[in-house]
């Protein structure tokens, strides 16, 4: 196809983050499900790593609002109707088949909301999720258009596994991925890098020391590494 | 009904075939009371079934009808000499919403008008095939059955075992063959309002099919009469041919409606200049007009020379006295459309008014005669649905599509829409109807 507008280079970084952000929750959730059970009110450790006030009233409360609720713009009901969103006007791009997993994705999360064993019920989305991108890995021809996807990926998983104070091995292992697929991306594109936060980025997860002690000025310049520098390579 | 148990045996499968569908998010939006909901296009396992030899009949006759309507739209925008000779009345040429002055004598890439024609058909108790409308515009619907017959195989592929059917899946490569053949040098691209529009599933799945750019007009712009795609790194990539779902009068602000939000400035003039192609050509309505429509075997045989093959309802025009008359005493029993409206609206059946509304209607006829035609209201087969797990009869139309590249083409398959309500002749998704894929048996 070879033409790729704005809106669309847009709609496939967001659906990537989006993706992943679900991913990442549900995954996140499941481990925090289970650090919760036969505890009454331990949820917080995950609410500070968002910077996020607690107005759950308890256990059962935080995760089915982070999981289910549509209207909670933190929970992983929520990212998932956003990657739909985006999906959805990417069809010709990504695939019928592709979006059929997101499909799938949100009816199974709708079930798992009504079962008595919610974790049991939400394993299916991470097959779910892995097979929607071996799909768009098969189905994308375009180097540049799975590349756009990969870096809103990347760049969310980054995000969140900082946030989640992931520990250094992976977060670099992470790092490193992201920076293969910036190398990929053409000139005067959206997706190219401003090197200065970029620069930034290199120091801080140049060392688990560094890192430990610059993880939040690390998840500020991720969050600026797409804007408009003066100087770009 | 006896005639369609033999094709049942996807009944047993139609769980799996709508939990595909549902998978494979076959939606179309609708909007009630000003909110977009997006729903789930309820799809009946019974298919309709044509014989091999209904189908070659049909496919003669659709065939002339499109070839005359082609004919008729070139004679519109360049000589006229079908109102010259006094066929058709002027009145019902200039007067229609449809008929657009600003293309009088422009030439689209190979003299083609209609490239996509969705011509619906009803078929009456006796057999016999009934054309009830043509739609030159932005017909929709051919993803529906597309993508079902695809699903259907993979649920229930006894069915296909059993039965000798025509595989329709070869609809992208004749719709991408008819784009190339109006293609002016480019890319093919496929213009939608947005996500919001209530056919935007079969946008972007048609636009996955045939290897089509899906494009909204702000991705869009002319410059020296080229349309090009602006592309996200700033450089434009040229499109040769426009597949667009968007109506005519909101196509070009600079020469339609001016408060068009979804149109390209001055693409009419990258038209006119012959750089690029529009599927459907613009002006196309003059000749789907539902006042047109009493003419077209009248077209037929002016232009081809030829007794038509397939027939219309029979139609009056209160424009002429002696319909006018006709329409005046038998009111109760025809059914009465609207000529400015679509999809299912201003139907009104004589049979339903009470003798006040009658007399109301007749007056407003009588007032507005250009505005309304009256068909009788054909006895029309009905055709068997699963509902809730039993076999019910409800009516069910055919919209047959029609390809014209180099040559014209008929798709042997079709949407057929059916109403889920008992009482009603109204097939329409947009007013809660449902759609069969459409078997066509290859011996």
């Amino acid at each position: 196809m070879g033409t790729i507008s704005l809106e669309h280079s847009d709609r496939l970084y967001w659906l990537g983050r989006y993706t992943e952000r679900f991913f990442t929750t549900i995954k996140a959730l499941g481990h925090q499900f289970d650090k919760m059970i036969g505890t009454a009110h331990s949820y917080t450790d995950y609410l500070d790593c968002f910077g996020l006030p607690d107005i759950y009233s308890d256990n059962r409360d935080f995760i089915r609002s982070l999981l289910f609720d549509e209207n909670n713009a933190h929970s992983a009901a929520y990212s998932l109707e956003r990657a739909y969103d985006n999906g959805i006007v990417l069809r010709e791009e990504i695939s019928t088949d592709s979006l059929s997993f997101l499909q799938m994705a949100k009816d199974t999360l709708s079930r798992a909301g009504q079962s008595d064993n919610v974790r049991l019920a939400l394993l299916p989305l991470e097959d779910i999720i892995y097979s929607f991108w071996g799909c768009v890995n098969e189905h994308i021809f375009d180097d540049e258009i799975r590349n756009i996807i990969y870096i809103g990926k990347t760049v969310e998983r980054l995000d969140l596994y900082m946030r989640l104070k992931y520990p250094f091995a992976i977060v670099e292992k992470e790092f490193i991925r992201l920076m293969k697929n910036l190398n990929r991306v053409p000139k005067d594109t959206p997706y190219r890098y401003n090197t200065k936060y970029l620069s930034d980025l290199v120091e801080i997860l140049g060392t688990e020391e560094d890192y430990r002690s610059g993880a939040d000025r690390a998840i500020d310049s991720l969050g600026h590494l797409f804007e408009t520098a003066e100087v770009f390579v | 009904m006896k005639q369609h148990t033999q094709f049942t045996k996807a009944v047993g499968n139609a769980r799996e075939i709508n939990e595909l569908l549902r998978r494979y998010g076959v939606k179309f939006g609708i909007y009630k009371n000003g909110v977009f909901n997006e729903q789930f296009f309820p799809f009946d396992p019974i298919p309709r079934v044509i014989s091999a030899e209904d189908f070659k009949r049909m496919e003669k006759g659709l065939v002339q009808r499109v070839n005359a309507l082609n004919e008729f739209l070139f004679d519109i925008y360049h000589d006229k000499k079908i109102v010259r000779d006094g066929i058709i009345p002027e009145d019902f040429i200039y007067i229609s919403s449809g008929y657009l002055a600003e293309f009088e004598g422009i030439d689209p890439k190979n003299k083609v008008y209609s490239h996509i024609s969705g011509i619906d058909l009803v078929q009456a108790e006796d057999g016999e095939w009934y054309i009830l409308e043509d739609n030159l515009r932005i017909p929709s619907g051919a993803s529906y059955p597309l993508i079902a017959r695809d699903l259907t195989r993979i649920a229930a592929p006894q069915a296909f075992e059993e039965n000798a059917v025509v595989d329709n899946r070869g609809y992208a490569k004749l719709l991408t063959e008819t784009m190339e053949y109006a293609n002016c040098g480019g890319v093919r691209a496929i213009l939608t309002p947005g996500r919001y529009n209530a056919a935007y599933f079969e946008h972007s799945y048609l636009a996955e099919h045939t290897g089509s750019v899906l494009v909204q007009n702000d991705e869009l712009f002319v410059e020296d009469n080229i349309l090009y795609h602006r592309t996200y790194s700033g450089g434009k990539t040229r499109i040769g041919v426009l597949y667009r779902r968007i109506a005519d009068e909101y196509l070009d602000p600079l020469t339609f409606l001016p408060q068009s939000l979804i149109g390209i400035p001055n693409l009419m003039e990258a038209y006119r200049s012959g750089n690029v192609g529009i599927i459907n050509a613009p002006g196309n309505g003059v000749a789907d007009d539902k006042g047109i429509y009493y003419f077209v075997p009248k077209m037929i045989k002016y232009y081809l020379s030829e007794e038509p093959i397939l027939k219309n309802a029979p139609t009056y025009l209160p424009f002429y006295e002696e319909d006018m008359k006709y329409v005046m005493e038998h009111l109760d029993t025809l059914v009465i459309k609207d000529v400015a409206e679509a999809g299912g609206y201003g139907v009104v059946f004589g049979r339903d008014l009470t003798k006040e509304k009658l007399e109301e209607f007749c007056r407003t006829i009588i007032a507005e005669p250009r505005r309304f035609i009256a068909q009788e209201v054909i006895d029309f087969l009905d055709l068997p649905i699963l509902d809730n797990g039993e076999t019910v009869m409800r009516k069910a139309d055919l919209r047959a599509f029609v390809l014209s590249g180099e040559k014209t083409k008929v798709w042997a398959s079709g949407l057929t829409r059916f109403s889920r309500n008992p009482d009603s002749f109204v097939v329409n998704s947009s007013q809660g109807g449902g759609f069969k894929d459409t078997w066509v048996l290859s011996r």
